[in-house]
């Protein structure tokens, strides 16, 4: 897509209001919550939030809520069905007269990594297989964070958790959710970034064009779970992508493109080191191993790119 | 039976604190019961840990109703209808409050005639790092207080607690545990061990019928939107960010796009504006703002600086 | 009106076409697909207008019921044991939005040992949900309990999901005489779905099932979703009352066959229940005052309706298709809390019959009769019984041996 189209060209064209209600009970610093607010602003209040169990089912506790628009909360395995059942109920009602056109809602699914990588998939590949015209948004915070940061498919080899404490942290290896939906061939599938805010902003744009199965897996720091200060949330966005670990790119007509490519890479150990879960990473031979493991993914990565 | 609250903040330790006392007392040979309260609520959020100790059998259960001493971790919390730091109280509780005013402002601030004890902040829990510290406090004051707990007893049930940290930091742990049991030498066992229930018979419980609403009234549904807005999680903050317009270039995008919580708004004027309402006290739009025209402030003295009583 | 054969999975069908449900979320599992096969079927011919989206399983197809009924259109849906246990937690989940739509649950046997046909621990499993439950025991019971069920579904005071429950097999698959309603009539006897300004649309912002935080706020959510199941009661009656005017048939919430000057009753709910009728004609014949007595809801359970029907009854023969294993029949236990304290009370005996399917033999119903009549007459109550015979044991030894099991010293048998 060309450049000149897009609305979003730099930061001073970016929403000014904030259309997302404050008072919410995520942590402070809530790399999840940053992610919301700043697709919210984007989508606006004409959307139904359809939400899986996870961090974000406490955005809305009776008779609290922050959305301008709707919301339905599910279950943790099904959101995306909750989606289907929505979409096509206002469908219906859209065919026989019973809503107006500008009274039509755009479906978002919100969900954690818990649910999006796991118990969820078996829904969301459904909804993919039915071309379910719906926004699905996972922030990733890599762990079930709700339940105090246990080990999920999303979790990074090496991180500690509250199930992998040991020497070498989790053993196992992050799921690749993205290559999961373009395997589906979806309409769009991209990676995002709260904290590159304008890449996010013309992936959002790009979406809202097209029809059917969309995502955005949102890179979702847990100031709580990982274990760093509340204010250096975006700092480890930004180092995420800077380091490579964190590709942002989308998967659009059957192709993966990257929107961002880090001329020159940081070494991922600027960005381990700001986070409690890898400090045990730099207290011994065997940890640098995995730090080392860890730069070998990411640079044979970055080969396969281009 | 000794049943003791302790109030702070996510992140402050109150549960360590509960789980420090409550090992204190079991060490003694009492009959413990100890429990942090979980909510929604996140890191900085009003929580509350409790713990009861007695020498026979405790068959109570549940959050303390009747508290013979409630210990504040977070003076800020003190006024607060929210975290409920008055709750319970009667004339023979004993209050200890971590905080620099004295003990005569809390007792006009909160219209108490109970015993109030005040306790000077110690340093090590000043900084935004030493927070967690202030757990640690918080059970040093209430072994004290209660008067059951030899030094040497509070020293193990630290070091069983807290065994899993690194040494440097068990050691500090232990070095303030230690220097504030001393320092509240005067005030040892002004806690009582009371016989007494934390019921009456006397009290009928207030029962009434329930009766069918509609669906419609019934169903939880919320008809309406943004009324997240009347949860006032400003109280959350602990270090409060404030925001030096001289300085701000109006870019008025960075720190209100960055504000994971919605929280700051750019006017006309493009300047932006925190909403201490709301503003949890990340700190997010202190590390963003490029011309550093955000700094962090105590939520203490900012609010001072609010009420005009400290110059900015 | 029109009357033709029709198998239990027909009327079902049926129930929902005449119904006009808008949205049918699926997912097929024997005995139940011939239910979605007939819809998807009518509406691909245009017969019937309406959507069938087949989901990946139970659990989403139950989400995406409730989720269609949160945003204000009329769902009906259909599934069988395996599949109504993965759909339990979204049972009890879309209960507690308070949306309004029909499950047809056709009742099979729960695994382990799988197997395919019926008894009723499924639908006991959903018990608790808060979902309303009418339990069928004719394929014509199935089309009209649909169509009440979608009244009492849709009310403003009750706003809950309700399920129809027929027998796999003995209702699902056999044929019987079922007189259709007209599809006017059914549309005019069940209305337009009023969502009660509970539906999604821009400018009307709402949040649906909220998470609440405290025993105090979930107590009344939770109390007012029962407060609802119990006006069905009374909406019951008057729907019932209603129905039989416009259509000539009489569905009671209890239905009780040749119960006056009764001594003894049967129990039971289901399709076998009609061969409990057929056994109180041969014990009258035979000067035995028997007679049954047949719950159509189990929940809300009619309580005031059962004891007014049994009072003067001196014994009564509680037949469970169900187990609660380690205590035994639920309907059983069930009855015996409506009744415990009454005056005159009379004696309750526990015959455990039809699992997974078996039958149950009109002998064995005259058995039950006879054995309840000494207990009546004794008042000592026998221990709880399960229907099985010596030949049934005698085969069940034969397929051990095959199966190379190691008997000897390891089973008590009576030969």
């Amino acid at each position: 897509m060309s450049e000149s189209g897009m609305q979003y060209r730099g930061m001073e064209d970016f929403p000014s209001t904030r259309l997302f209600g404050s008072g919410t009970p995520m942590c402070a610093g809530c790399g999840g919550l940053l992610v919301i607010h700043q697709l919210y602003d984007l989508l606006g209040s004409d959307t139904v939030f359809i939400n899986a169990a996870g961090c974000m089912t406490l955005l809305s506790v009776y008779p609290y809520t922050p959305f301008r628009g709707s919301w339905l909360y599910t279950a943790m395995a099904s959101a995306p069905a909750g989606a289907q059942g929505v979409r096509d109920a206002l469908d219906i009602l859209l065919e026989s007269d019973r809503l107006r056109r500008e009274e039509n809602l755009e479906v978002v699914v919100l969900t954690g990594d818990g649910a999006a990588y796991g118990m969820g998939l078996s829904a969301t590949s459904g909804a993919l297989d039915r071309g379910l015209d719906f926004i699905y948004l996972c922030y990733d915070n890599e762990g079930y964070g709700n339940t105090g940061q246990q080990y999920s498919p999303a979790t990074p080899h090496g991180a500690a958790t509250s199930t992998s404490r040991g020497n070498g942290g989790f053993r196992g290896n992050k799921k690749d959710l993205f290559s999961l939906w373009a395997a589906h061939n979806p309409p769009y599938a991209a990676t995002v970034s709260a904290s590159e805010p304008l890449d996010l902003a013309r992936k959002v744009e790009k979406l809202r064009s097209l029809r059917g199965p969309r995502m955005l897996l949102a890179f979702s720091p847990c100031p709580t779970g990982w274990g760093f200060e509340p204010a250096q949330s975006v700092m480890i966005g930004n180092l995420a992508v800077q380091t490579g670990i964190w590709p942002l790119k989308e998967f659009i007509g059957g192709k993966v493109e990257h929107t961002v490519l880090p001329e020159k890479r940081l070494p991922v150990e600027e960005y381990l080191k700001r986070q409690g879960r890898f400090a045990h990473l730099f207290a011994s031979s065997a940890g640098r191993d995995i730090i080392a493991e860890l730069q070998g993914a990411v640079d044979r990565y970055w080969e396969g790119v281009r | 039976m000794y049943r003791i609250r302790f109030h702070g903040r996510g992140g402050q330790g109150m549960k360590t604190a509960g789980r420090i006392l409550g090992t204190s007392f079991f060490l003694e040979g009492f009959d413990v019961q100890d429990a942090p309260r979980y909510g929604a609520e996140r890191r900085g959020a009003p929580i509350f840990a409790y713990v009861r100790a007695s020498r026979s059998v405790i068959q109570e259960r549940g959050v303390i109703r009747r508290p013979s001493l409630v210990v504040v971790a977070d003076d800020t919390l003190a006024g607060l209808p929210e975290a409920d730091v008055l709750g319970g109280q009667s004339a023979d509780t004993v209050m200890a409050i971590l905080s620099d005013v004295p003990e005569g402002t809390w007792r006009s601030r909160l219209n108490l005639d109970s015993p109030i004890v005040c306790i000077p902040r110690p340093d090590a829990i000043k900084g935004y790092a030493g927070q967690a510290m202030a757990g640690v406090c918080c059970a040093a004051v209430a072994a004290r207080l209660c008067g059951s707990i030899p030094k040497s007893t509070l020293a193990r049930a630290v070091r069983e607690e807290l065994g899993f940290l690194a040494p440097s930091v068990l050691e500090r742990s232990l070095s303030e545990a230690s220097r504030m049991f001393d320092s509240l030498a005067p005030y040892e066992a002004v806690v009582r061990d009371r016989p007494d229930r934390e019921f009456s018979c006397d009290n009928p419980p207030g029962w009434v019928e329930l009766f069918h609403d509609a669906a419609a009234v019934a169903a939880p549904v919320i008809f309406g939107g943004l009324t997240s807005r009347l949860l006032k999680t400003g109280m959350w903050r602990t270090f409060r960010p404030v925001i030096d317009t001289a300085r701000c270039r109006r870019c008025w995008w960075l720190c209100s796009s960055f504000c994971p919580d919605s929280a700051i708004h750019v006017g006309d004027d493009g300047i932006p504006a925190i909403d201490y309402e709301h503003c949890k006290g990340c700190l997010v739009c202190v590390a963003r703002c490029p011309v550093h025209a955000i700094s962090a402030v105590p939520e203490s003295r900012g609010v001072r600086q609010e009420n005009g009583e400290e110059a900015v | 009106m029109k009357r033709l054969l029709l198998t239990g999975n027909g009327a079902a069908a049926w129930g929902a076409r005449l119904a006009k449900a808008e949205y049918i979320p699926a997912f097929p599992i024997t005995p139940q697909t011939e239910i979605i096969e007939n819809l998807a079927a009518w509406i691909d011919s245009s017969e019937m207008p309406g959507r069938l989206v087949t989901l990946e399983s139970e659990h989403s197809m139950m989400t995406a019921a409730g989720g269609a009924a949160a945003a204000g259109v009329r769902v009906f849906s259909a599934t069988s044991s395996q599949g109504l246990l993965y759909a339990m937690e979204m049972l009890y989940t879309v209960a507690g939005w308070r949306v309004p739509f029909v499950l047809v649950n056709v009742s099979r046997a729960l695994s382990a040992p799988i197997t395919l046909e019926p008894d009723h621990n499924d639908v006991f499993a959903a018990r608790d949900s808060g979902f309303i439950q009418i339990h069928c025991s004719t394929c014509q019971e199935v089309v009209d309990a649909v169509l009440l069920a979608y009244r009492l579904a849709e009310h403003p005071d009750i706003r809950l999901p309700v399920m129809v429950n027929l027998d796999g097999f003995y209702l699902s698959f056999t044929r019987e005489p079922v007189t259709l309603p007209d599809q006017q009539g059914a549309a005019e006897f069940v209305g337009g779905f009023d969502p009660l300004g509970m539906a999604f649309r821009a400018g009307a912002p709402l949040s649906q099932a909220v998470a609440v935080l405290g025993g105090s706020q979930y107590s009344y959510f939770r109390y007012q979703q029962h407060l609802a199941s119990l006006q069905a009661l009374d909406v019951y009656d008057d729907l019932e009352r209603e129905f039989f005017g416009r259509f000539g048939r009489s569905h009671p919430a209890v239905e009780a066959y040749r119960t006056d000057e009764a001594e003894m009753v049967f129990l039971m709910t289901g399709s076998f229940a009609t061969k409990a009728g057929n056994a109180v004609d041969a014990l009258r014949e035979s000067g035995i005052r028997a007679g049954l007595v047949r719950p159509r809801l189990l929940r809300p359970f009619p309580v005031r309706r059962l004891r007014q029907v049994l009072r003067g009854v001196r014994g009564i023969a509680v037949i469970d298709q169900n187990l609660s294993v380690g205590k035994g029949g639920i309907l059983y236990t069930e009855l015996a809390s409506a009744l415990y304290g009454q005056e005159n009370a009379p004696v309750l005996l526990s015959f455990i019959g039809g699992l997974g399917g078996r039958d149950i033999s009109g002998e064995e119903f005259i058995g039950i009769a006879r054995v309840t009549i000494d207990a009546i007459r004794s008042g000592s109550v026998p221990e709880p019984r399960l229907l099985y015979t010596a030949d049934e044991l005698r085969h069940i030894r034969k397929l051990q041996a095959i199966a190379s099991v190691q008997q000897e010293n390891h089973c008590r048998n009576h030969e």
